[in-house]
């Protein structure tokens, strides 16, 4: 974990929670957090945007920058890294993406008051809101944060533009009861709601539909960060929607608890964004991804509020309603509250990291691991791109020890063993368990890795591998800076096509920017992130100079959505666990087909039939009677071949 | 003065012309053994990991494919595993080559020797060479050079070594296999032999199969074949063959890699090494079996002139571009790749390219003065003086070049010395007389073929010439069949949609003999008028054709030039018309082989009353590739019997076809008993 903050008072959280046990007496609840009985404030403020970036990723004090000796620094105190300098980045940025420190793309300063549209009222429910507790603003800052997730596109016109339509007023329920209340309300003025929670999307989910006349209410749910009740005996806890990755684990943690669930985005979203969009977490191995943790959850919707009547580990009742709520983008409802599984805190901790010869050496090493269903709490392979980036990366040391040690170890691989630096993988491990667990599972996946040329790397290497995902959000505002545009993509695919969905995704990459006439060679990357029985996760980034390119983002979206296009060609995804959102929508037929995509439409019908949750993504805006499928498809079936 | 002093047109050599250069001139003035211990330093795929021919074996037998295949035997066959492995591992020795650098330079010096001794230039345009060269890091690459004589096979490697290439892995018959010490060398300098036909052999084909993708996949070599087949042996391209290119597309479509790079490549010959085993071979003579020592024997023709051998390298096809919008390869997400299958837009998609290859083939072809001469020889057949001869070549040149024909034509040479110069080469076909006139000399039948039969060997003679006529009909056979159709119009005025009717009748007829994309006949028909009307071949008003304006030079020379295919057909509609149906109410069955060796005899028997004149008509080829076009015309049914195909005549379908291609062309009276091939009269030699 990146911020490990030591927390604050103890004995309030575990009151606070007791309290809950007794009363879920909303009033109470929103005394609580408002009265002088509970001095903590919410982690997220109202105001997001006093303590994070408004146009960039993450906290307002952690950043990249180029300091005075020309040299990539890492500002703050919340990341291992903070106030570290990395010696070898700023080389790495000018020979692999073409950077030059004198050519910098400065952001904007700022959106002002009078490039914000002015906001559609609905007078019947804002004099009905008023009429309630319930906080809510429509000052223009607030409602430009809720306006976007972090898709390069929105990034982009965050710092260069400005955008067409944003959300009318921000409400912030603080309990379960609040939300049914918005609803109602919403559902009889005919307002729009689009659900917020961390605000973490990348794929353009919480971009406001620019055709959309109605007034659209923004539903931030951070103020909705109670976790309500644990529950031993069965090992499961209830927490409303709005409480965020890292606070939900460390408020766990004290109890000797965790849910385990740790997406890359965990320091921002939430637990409401997970259910929603179908999260998966790092440790998916050991705890099991969103879908596997749920035991419990309660949505509501413009009919109501839908949920199961009992907590149950499994069972059948039909079509599981769960799996409608899962992925739902928040097209159906808000959802308010969730039971999940927990854990106790594992009793040990290690990071460790191998080194194979080549990429397709790692695969084959990790496709065995599933095999043998073996992996560790985490197990990522990153391709030999990644490995430099992650070098060029390291801190700068002091200690000479360290140094003559890193020197020892690449010459023993590199000339003993005669790895190419240029060919090289690494996979970072995570093991978790008690100690004899992890420590035979270590061997045990050390000796499959030596069956395919795989070396024990260090744990630094692999710490280092993980503390990566947390910063390299951050890299993209430095590039931006450098002109250069980068994003991250992602699909799932069987083990078989692994290899070479890799390969052609990113030959397609370098091929498309050739023939799109950008100057300088993209940087491409991916990495295996997931291993399951039957195939992988697979994560990419991808990133350009645009220097002498007048349209940066929408060529980016261009060659994105071609590197998409080969990726379905390659047996893989739409999305692992991004989502849909709108930016994908247009491979969601081609994905689920045309009865998929009815019955999904069937489903939005009855629950939201006035589109109050208009947000617009997913299986929104496809018309099945007209031409329900290109003109070519459906002559195409597969035919005998004596091949 | 700005040129060189000591410059003189007449001493401009042609080592270089237009965008060819000859490759064999500095062989002539070189150390062919240094030549042959060259370093090369070859650029490789750049997903390429280096290894042996031996190791290529060892991945064919260790994929998912070729096991999954073995299991499927195993159950069909219930033989034992060990068995089936064993047949597997005979199949995949028998096919594979062992590319060896030692056997290269061996290859290339005897090679080197041969060419130098056969042919004066070897041209190679090397801006196509560039091009590959410059795409051989990046794509896997497919080879398709057209297939005219064996030598194709040969000069494709010599070109590559020549300019430091991979050596190219060539799909060759088994034809070669065979020879003793010459098919070790073929095999050791890349050729991989495969059987011409294997049907329904699952495990034959997923050895096949997986030894060539495994090879495109990695990028080892090159990959050389023939989309048409076979050598053609009539000088004209042969319709497209799609089971290697559907072997060697299908990684592509299944994503195992991002992208092929296709390469036609056209390869012209003045004089055609197998001129005279092919005419034979067209009368119905086999072919002598290939034989190390028939090829020692085969050594006088070393001391002949072959002339000069222009080879074209086309502008290499993405098959990603080729296939944007019109497949989808995520069909083939639901299944493991191993088991084979293709999309009907995938196979849909292969059919296209490959007529595409051919044609594009056809379209870097380079006529030589022989082949225009040979178009108007073949319609003189009684002998035409030089004067005249010039004169019509020079019109059907002006012809070809504004249909888009790249002639090969000195400059510098007057057209009665470029003529004689030919007529030189070709001596064996032709000579001049005192009186200045042209004519055909008799050709002695190759020994082989043991045949005294006059008219067997006037026939050879004139399928010898019209080899070469054969190479430019594709540059006239779409204008041809419009003039065809104003040719035989009895009204004044002919209506476009009319004859388009016509021109898609003859263009059905005439599928066989000649390549035309599927569907795409009107786009055919419309380009060909244009160049019709812009040529003043044919005059147009109010969207009709003014039938007496546009019978002229013009359309009476393309309707010549096709006349022996149309009464070809006719004569085989004839015969099959005079297979009555018996007594069981259906005409009797007979194997394609009969039916064209029959129809063959008809035609023999009409040419020696005199009836008919075109001896070319006498090819099996024609008459077989007119065949397949009556069935696809429904004139003719197929019927498998004993796993044998029998062919029958429909007989109402037929008589239309035939009333309908009479209208085309002059058909002669035919003497009723003639049709009778029952009766004692055929007087045909027995070896045709």
């Amino acid at each position: 974990m990146a911020t490990n903050k030591p927390s604050r008072q103890n004995s309030d959280i575990v009151n606070k929670m007791d309290q809950q046990l007794e009363t879920k007496n909303c009033a109470a609840a929103s005394k609580n957090n408002s009265g002088a009985l509970d001095p903590e404030p919410p982690t997220i403020p109202k105001r997001r945007q006093e303590l994070l970036k408004w146009n960039g990723w993450g906290y307002k004090d952690s950043k990249f920058f180029v300091n005075k000796d020309g040299h990539v620094e890492f500002t703050g105190e919340r990341y291992r890294i903070s106030g570290s300098t990395m010696p070898a980045m700023r080389e790495w940025m000018i020979k692999t993406i073409g950077v030059s420190l004198d050519h910098k793309a400065p952001a904007q300063p700022d959106i002002c008051a009078a490039n914000i549209p002015l906001p559609i009222k609905n007078d019947g429910f804002l004099s009905e809101l008023r009429k309630t507790s319930i906080s809510h603003s429509d000052d223009c800052q607030d409602r430009l944060f809720r306006a976007h997730g972090h898709t390069l596109h929105e990034i982009f016109l965050l710092r260069e533009g400005k955008f067409e339509r944003i959300p009318d007023i921000v409400v912030w329920p603080v309990c379960h009861d609040e939300v049914v209340k918005i609803v109602q309300l919403a559902c009889k003025h005919n307002v729009v709601i689009i659900p917020f929670g961390g605000g973490t999307s990348v794929s353009n989910a919480l971009e406001c539909p620019m055709e959309e006349k109605r007034m659209i209410v923004s539903l931030d749910t951070s103020q909705m960060n109670r976790i309500l009740w644990v529950d031993e005996k069965n090992m499961t806890m209830r927490a409303e929607c709005g409480i965020i990755g890292q606070d939900l684990e460390r408020k766990l943690a004290e109890r000797g608890l965790c849910t385990g669930h740790e997406p890359d985005s965990m320091e921002f979203s939430s637990l409401g964004g997970w259910v929603a969009t179908r999260a998966s977490g790092m440790k998916k191995n050991i705890y099991g991804n969103i879908e596997d943790l749920l035991v419990h959850v309660k949505m509501v919707t413009p009919r109501g509020v839908m949920e199961k009547n009992c907590q149950v580990p499994r069972m059948s009742s039909g079509l599981d309603i769960h799996h409608f709520i899962l992925g739902s983008e928040g097209t159906l409802g808000v959802v308010s509250e969730v039971t999940l599984k927990v854990r106790p805190l594992p009793q040990c901790k290690k990071y460790g990291s191998i080194v194979f010869p080549d990429f397709e050496c790692g695969v084959n090493c990790m496709r065995e691991v599933a095999k043998q269903r073996c992996a560790p709490a985490s197990i990522r392979l990153m391709d030999n791109e990644q490995f430099q980036f992650g070098h060029a990366l390291k801190v700068e040391s002091n200690s000479i020890l360290a140094n003559f040690m890193d020197g020892l170890k690449k010459l023993y691989i590199t000339k003993l063993k005669g790895f190419d630096p240029m060919k090289m993988a690494v996979a970072t491990l995570l093991f978790e368990g008690t100690k004899e667990e992890v420590a035979a599972l270590e061997k045990r996946v050390y000796e499959i890795a030596a069956k395919f040329r795989g070396i024990p790397g260090g744990a630094d290497n692999g710490e280092r591998g993980y503390m990566l995902t947390f910063v390299i959000a951050y890299i993209r505002d430095i590039g931006f800076d450098y002109y250069v545009v980068a994003e991250s993509f992602e699909t799932s695919v069987p083990w078989d096509r692994c290899l070479d969905l890799c390969q052609n995704v990113k030959e397609r990459l370098h091929r498309e920017c050739k023939d799109n006439n950008i100057q300088f060679p993209p940087y491409v990357t991916c990495r295996v992130t997931q291993t399951y029985d039957a195939g992988a996760c697979i994560y990419f980034y991808f990133a350009f100079n645009y220097r002498g390119i007048s349209n940066p983002v929408s060529l980016y979206e261009h060659i994105e959505s071609c590197a998409r296009e080969e990726i379905l060609a390659n047996g893989g995804s739409i999305s692992h666990h991004h989502g849909v959102g709108k930016i994908r929508k247009r491979w969601l037929r081609k994905t689920v087909g045309d009865i998929g995509l009815g019955a999904m439409q069937s489903v939005k019908q009855y629950i939201d039939p006035n589109n109050i949750f208009g947000n617009n993504n997913l299986m929104m805006g496809h018309n099945l009677s007209d031409g329900a499928t290109p003109a070519q498809e459906p002559s195409n079936v597969m035919l005998p071949s004596k091949l | 003065m700005f040129w060189n002093m000591d410059y003189d047109p007449k001493l401009v050599s042609a080592r270089q012309k237009d965008m060819f250069e000859d490759i064999l001139e500095d062989r002539r003035h070189s150390s062919d053994l240094r030549y042959s211990l060259k370093t090369r330093d070859v650029t490789m795929f750049k997903l390429n990991k280096p290894r042996a021919p031996m190791q290529i074996k060892e991945h064919v037998m260790k994929s998912d494919r070729v096991n999954f295949a073995i299991d499927q035997t195993c159950m069909d066959t219930k033989l034992p595993r060990e068995e089936v492995v064993a047949e597997a591992l005979s199949i995949l020795d028998e096919m594979a080559h062992n590319l060896r650098t030692g056997a290269v330079r061996g290859f290339a010096f005897f090679l080197i020797k041969v060419m130098k001794s056969l042919y004066r230039r070897i041209y190679v345009n090397v801006d196509g060479i560039q091009k590959i060269r410059g795409l051989i890091k990046e794509y896997p690459i497919l080879l398709m050079p057209s297939h005219r004589s064996y030598m194709d096979f040969l000069l494709m490697s010599y070109v590559f070594y020549n300019y430091d290439l991979p050596l190219p892995v060539i799909a060759a018959a088994m034809d070669f296999m065979g020879m003793k010490f010459f098919g070790w060398l073929l095999r050791n300098s890349g050729a991989f032999y495969i059987r011409r036909s294997f049907g329904d052999d699952h495990l034959y084909w997923a050895i096949f199969t997986e030894y060539v993708q495994c090879q495109i996949c990695n990028g080892d070599n090159p990959i050389e074949f023939y989309v048409e087949g076979t050598r053609s042996r009539t000088a004209k391209s042969y319709t497209p063959k799609f089971g290697m290119l559907s072997a060697a597309l299908e990684p592509y479509f299944k994503s195992h890699i991002p992208d092929i790079m296709v390469v036609p490549v056209s390869i012209s010959y003045d004089r055609i090494l197998e001129e005279s085993l092919y005419a034979y071979e067209l009368l119905g003579v086999p072919k002598p079996k290939e034989s190390t020592s028939g090829l020692l024997k085969a050594r006088k023709i070393l001391e002949e002139d072959f002339g000069n051998i222009h080879i074209f390298f086309g502008q290499p096809i993405s098959i990603r571009k080729y296939s944007e919008g019109f497949v989808d390869r995520s069909l083939h997400n639901l299944a493991p790749r191993y088991i084979a299958s293709l999309t009907n837009q995938e196979q849909d998609l292969i059919k296209k390219l490959g007529h595409h290859m051919v044609l594009t083939q056809q379209k870097h072809m380079v006529v030589s003065p022989w082949s225009l001469m040979a178009s108007v020889l073949m319609q003189s057949q009684g002998g035409v003086s030089l004067r005249q001869l010039a004169k019509e070549v020079e019109w059907v040149k002006r012809q070809a070049s504004n249909l888009g024909a790249y002639c090969d034509w000195p400059a510098s040479e007057s057209a009665e010395s470029v003529l004689r110069a030919n007529l030189k080469l070709h001596q064996n076909i032709v000579r001049v007389s005192q009186e200045d006139v042209v004519e055909l000399v008799r050709v002695a039948p190759p020994v082989h073929a043991k045949a005294t039969d006059a008219l067997m060997i006037t026939a050879g003679q004139h399928l010898m010439l019209s080899l070469y006529r054969n190479h430019i009909l594709h540059v006239f056979v779409r204008p041809a069949m419009i003039a065809i159709s104003v040719n035989t119009c009895n009204e004044e005025r002919l209506s476009i949609d009319d004859l388009f009717t016509k021109y898609t009748f003859l263009e059905k007829l005439l599928c066989k003999d000649f390549v035309f994309i599927p569907e795409n006949t009107k786009a055919d028909f419309d380009l060909a008028l244009l160049t019709l009307t812009h040529t003043c071949g044919v005059v147009m008003e109010d969207n009709q054709v003014i039938i007496a304006k546009s019978t002229n030079k013009h359309t009476t020379f393309y309707s010549h030039l096709f006349e022996p295919f149309l009464l070809g057909y006719w004569i085989l509609c004839q015969y099959l018309l005079s297979n009555h149906p018996n007594v069981a109410g259906k005409p009797l069955a007979k194997t394609q082989k009969n039916l064209v060796k029959e129809a063959q005899m008809l035609t023999a028997r009409l040419l020696q009353e005199g009836v008919v004149k075109h001896y070319e008509m006498l090819s099996l080829d024609m008459m077989s590739n007119g065949l397949h076009a009556l069935f696809a015309m429904g004139g003719v049914s197929k019927e498998r019997r004993d796993g044998v195909v029998y062919m029958y005549p429909n007989t109402r379908q037929l008589s239309t076809i035939t009333d309908q291609l009479a209208k085309f062309v002059d058909v002669p009276p035919l003497p009723s008993v003639s049709i009778n091939l029952h009766s004692k009269m055929i007087t045909v030699n027995a070896k045709l």
